[in-house]
């Protein structure tokens, strides 16, 4: 008692900084104390929680599985489904048990096909599930939206396909992104429509996914690109130069040449590199005529282009360039004019003082 | 002067360490607010991502694992494998050779099926020229595996021969030691991609140490706490380090160092700036700090990307001696960059890189030992003078004291709630025991090691790397 009123006449006595001091050190101690704590019982729950995450794991995966052997009627549900999916009603409910029934779910139905990925749509509609997704849409939260059109789009809810269209604008790029995987993934090419009124940019990633999806379905008939290849939005030409060069689109041709011309440099690679692909030659003499005013990328673009359309009619223009600065198309020049005239090659291999071109004649005589 | 004088300079000079500890604790605090903020939506972010497209995408865009290697003669053979077995579809692995006096070369050839090829390189960084060639796999399987021999350049020329040997758009450097994870080329590339309105110039991932972790054939089995205080204490570092600082940095957008570990760049920018610096020991942190400022000189948008996923793993010293190499290396590297682009300091032409990340790395990076010394240096003085009220002493220290605890607390409960790494009963425990002996038996080397460095700059100029005796990572699995 007497070292108490001690310390506290010699805490008041104290100058105010140190009196500071004293104070956050003492709140310091405390939440160090709370933190240690905390991190015990986080950790232990966390332990715990994944040990309950496996149980249930297993669990619904038993019930899932066995739920699919007990169909024997592709559209109507057996009396042990009906008793399965009614058990599995009781877990729905609950947050925790519900998303784990969905990432089982999930996991299953990308390893499953036909009959039995629609027999698990059908448990996903019966169990009520689908009510929760729909529900997350009219969400606050961008992540909880997200989250709901993606599983709407792993089961394939295409009635939510009026309500998921909204999003495709959505201020949020995540939102966007699963929005617009929604409408390829459940309608295919017809779900590209978004690409006629699209504003915002079309990110690489985001147009990855979507060709990815787009090359799984058996039917490859794309619709009218036309438009998309003209559109203002640059990540719309883009994207459609890819479609162009993965579906062989060369009916495009004309409007490929047109976007030789287009204002960003971007494009103008794409397209050389499609035209390229379909080893276009009508375009070379534009290319050739433009090739001083263009960017290095359009310049390396176009050689690519010449190494397999090349013949003897460009000769003069591949030696102007056996000495141009950048190496790969030095390399290219080279390896063309080999191709197409021995004769030439060999009178710059003798007469050439650049190490560089010694180097690359080197390189080509040996391959 | 007389006696009055001179206590108003004292009296000024207590109240610069004040200032000067009392900003260091706001930016902790506000880095590992910020840092908070990002980690979480980051996770967000990526929880509704499916990798897998990417993975088996004709479109995907090319990297190349550039691993340099010195005399890795007992580990290379392991450590390739690791590296082929990335799930990426696009990538190719170069390993440069640079003039190891062992039989690194020997070993890759003889498990790889290798042979020399007529390799034509564009040499647009000048490096130390091949030694034995550019050798490929005969067999199909390795097809990704390009190695390359050449003379001894050290590690920042060895990753210039990989930038001038590869062939993709994006590189990523990597120690050949490391063990990275399955998915980690998809998982750094996508900062590049995802990106429409800004360039995307650099990502860099989280470091993680794989002491004591089981690793198989090249893969990560299991991660355990490693049991020496040492190796612990600089875990608790490094979740400092990449999951409150770089990650509330990449937020910021002033991330200044990617770990030379793993990073993955935009070599178009990478070799426009004229590759790695050879003359310096930071050659890590120099090239981001160079691709910034050319970004900025020419006045283009651009971002350093950051991962928090725990992708790469590698060995950490073990004993105090090469830790304290390390750190010493780690030291020089920070003063000659910060040297090298004095120019950016405090200039508001290079906005956020010259107004805050340089000043900040300056004061409380470059500085914070010296500082911390000559606080020392003062104090001693201060004792041998009679003139220090002990008990206010000791309330600075604790105080001090308990922050950096509660600092440390913050960063494991980072590492819990994003990755939870370190599962196992007990883990928190001995976490929590290494928080609070840390300060007295790691940061006294630390500092020690900062304050070698300092000097070993300015007075042993030709000292370079240091070695690093390593056990291998495939040993560690016999650790348990």
């Amino acid at each position: 008692m007497i070292d108490l009123q001690y310390y506290t006449e010699y805490f008041w006595e104290l100058p105010i900084l140190i009196k500071v001091v004293w104070l956050i050190s003492g709140v310091l101690f405390v939440v160090i104390l709370a933190l240690i704590a905390y991190l015990k019982f986080l950790r232990s729950h966390l332990r715990e929680n994944e040990k309950t995450l496996k149980k249930y794991q297993k669990e619904y995966e038993e019930n899932l599985i066995n739920y699919l052997y007990a169909g024997d009627n592709e559209n109507e549900i057996s009396e042990a489904q009906r008793v399965l999916i009614n058990k599995m009603k009781i877990c729905v409910a609950d947050k925790f048990k519900r998303k784990i029934l969905i990432s089982v779910m999930s996991k299953l139905i990308n390893d499953i096909s036909g009959e039995m990925a629609h027999s698990i749509q059908k448990f996903y509609f019966e169990t009520g599930l689908v009510n929760y997704a729909l529900y997350k849409l009219k969400g606050r939260k961008w992540d909880v939206i997200a989250s709901g059109i993606k599983e709407l789009t792993q089961f394939e809810v295409k009635e939510a396909h009026n309500e998921i269209i909204k999003y495709v604008k959505h201020p949020n790029l995540e939102v966007r992104n699963e929005a617009q995987l929604y409408l390829v993934s459940l309608f295919q090419f017809k779900g590209l429509v978004f690409l006629d009124k699209l504003k915002t940019s079309l990110s690489e990633w985001a147009q990855i996914q979507l060709l990815e999806i787009l090359q799984k379905f058996d039917n490859q008939e794309i619709p009218n690109i036309r438009p998309w290849l003209q559109s203002k939005n640059n990540s719309v030409v883009q994207f459609s130069l890819k479609l162009v060069k993965i579906y062989n689109q060369f009916d495009v041709r004309d409007i490929l040449l047109e976007l030789l011309s287009h204002e960003n440099k971007e494009i103008r690679v794409d397209t050389i590199q499609v035209l390229n692909y379909f080893q276009d030659t009508e375009c070379k003499h534009f290319l050739k005529t433009k090739f001083n005013t263009s960017s290095e990328e359009e310049q390396i673009e176009f050689f690519r282009l010449l190494e397999i359309t090349a013949d003897t009619d460009d000769e003069v223009f591949i030696l102007e360039n056996v000495a141009h600065t950048n190496f790969k198309i030095k390399l290219a020049a080279l390896k063309i004019l080999k191709a197409i005239n021995l004769e030439i090659f060999n009178e710059v291999k003798l007469e050439t003082t650049d190490l560089q071109v010694v180097e690359i004649v080197k390189f080509i005589e040996a391959n | 002067m007389d006696s009055s004088t001179v206590r108003i300079i004292l009296l000024i000079i207590h109240f610069l360490f004040l200032i000067y500890a009392f900003t260091v604790v706001v930016s902790y605090i506000f880095l590992a607010v910020i840092s908070a903020i990002e980690t979480s939506e980051y996770l967000k972010r990526n929880s509704f991502v499916n990798y897998s497209e990417i993975l088996s995408s004709t479109v995907s865009p090319s990297i190349s694992i550039i691993a340099p290697a010195y005399n890795e003669s007992l580990n290379i053979i392991e450590n390739v494998r690791s590296l082929l077995s990335s799930h990426y579809v696009n990538y190719d692995v170069i390993i440069v050779n640079d003039g190891s006096k062992d039989d690194s070369l020997e070993k890759l050839i003889e498990a790889y099926d290798l042979i020399e090829i007529n390799y034509l390189i564009n040499n647009q960084v000048k490096t130390k020229p091949l030694r034995r060639g550019v050798f490929k796999s005969t067999n199909p399987a390795f097809e990704k595996l390009i190695v390359v021999d050449k003379q001894n350049g050290g590690k920042a020329d060895a990753l210039n021969c990989g930038l001038n040997i590869s062939k993709s758009d994006y590189v990523a450097c990597i120690d050949v030691d490391c063990l990275l994870l399955e998915d980690a080329l998809q998982k750094m590339i996508k900062p590049f991609l995802e990106v429409t309105d800004i360039k995307v110039i650099a990502s860099g991932g989280v470091i993680r140490i794989a002491n004591s972790c089981i690793i198989k054939e090249g893969k990560l089995m299991d991660v355990n706490l490693p049991s020496k205080f040492i190796e612990i204490a600089q875990i608790l570092e490094y979740l400092r380090s990449f999951l409150l600082g770089r990650m509330a940095w990449s937020r910021l957008n002033g991330l200044l160092v990617i770990s030379g570990a793993f990073g993955v760049f935009d070599k178009k920018i990478a070799l426009e700036v004229g590759g790695y610096n050879t003359n310096t020991v930071g050659e890590d942190m120099e090239i981001i700090v160079r691709m910034r400022r050319y970004m900025e000189e020419k006045e283009e948008k651009y971002k350093v990307a950051y991962i928090p996923d725990p992708l790469c793993w590698t060995e950490a010293p073990d004993n105090y001696k090469i830790l304290i190499s390390q750190r010493n290396r780690w030291t020089r590297g920070t003063i000659e960059v910060l040297k090298l682009h004095r120019k950016i300091g405090f200039n508001p032409k290079y906005k956020l890189l010259g107004m805050l990340s340089y000043p900040y790395w300056f004061f409380y990076e470059r500085l914070a030992p010296i500082i911390e010394v000559i606080g020392i240096l003062y104090f001693l003085i201060l004792i041998a003078l009679q003139n220090v009220k002990w008990d206010y002493a000791f309330a600075f220290f604790l105080m001090a004291y308990l922050f950096s605890v509660t600092f440390t607390i913050i960063a494991i409960f980072s590492e819990e709630l994003s990755f939870h790494q370190y599962k196992k009963k007990g883990t928190g425990f001995r976490l929590i025991l290494v928080t609070l002996l840390e300060p007295f038996l790691l940061h006294p080397f630390i500092l020690y090691a900062a304050i070698r460095g300092n000097i070993d700059y300015y007075f042993n100029k030709k000292l370079k790397w240091g070695e690093m005796t390593r056990k291998g990572l495939s040993k560690t699995e016999t650790n348990k």
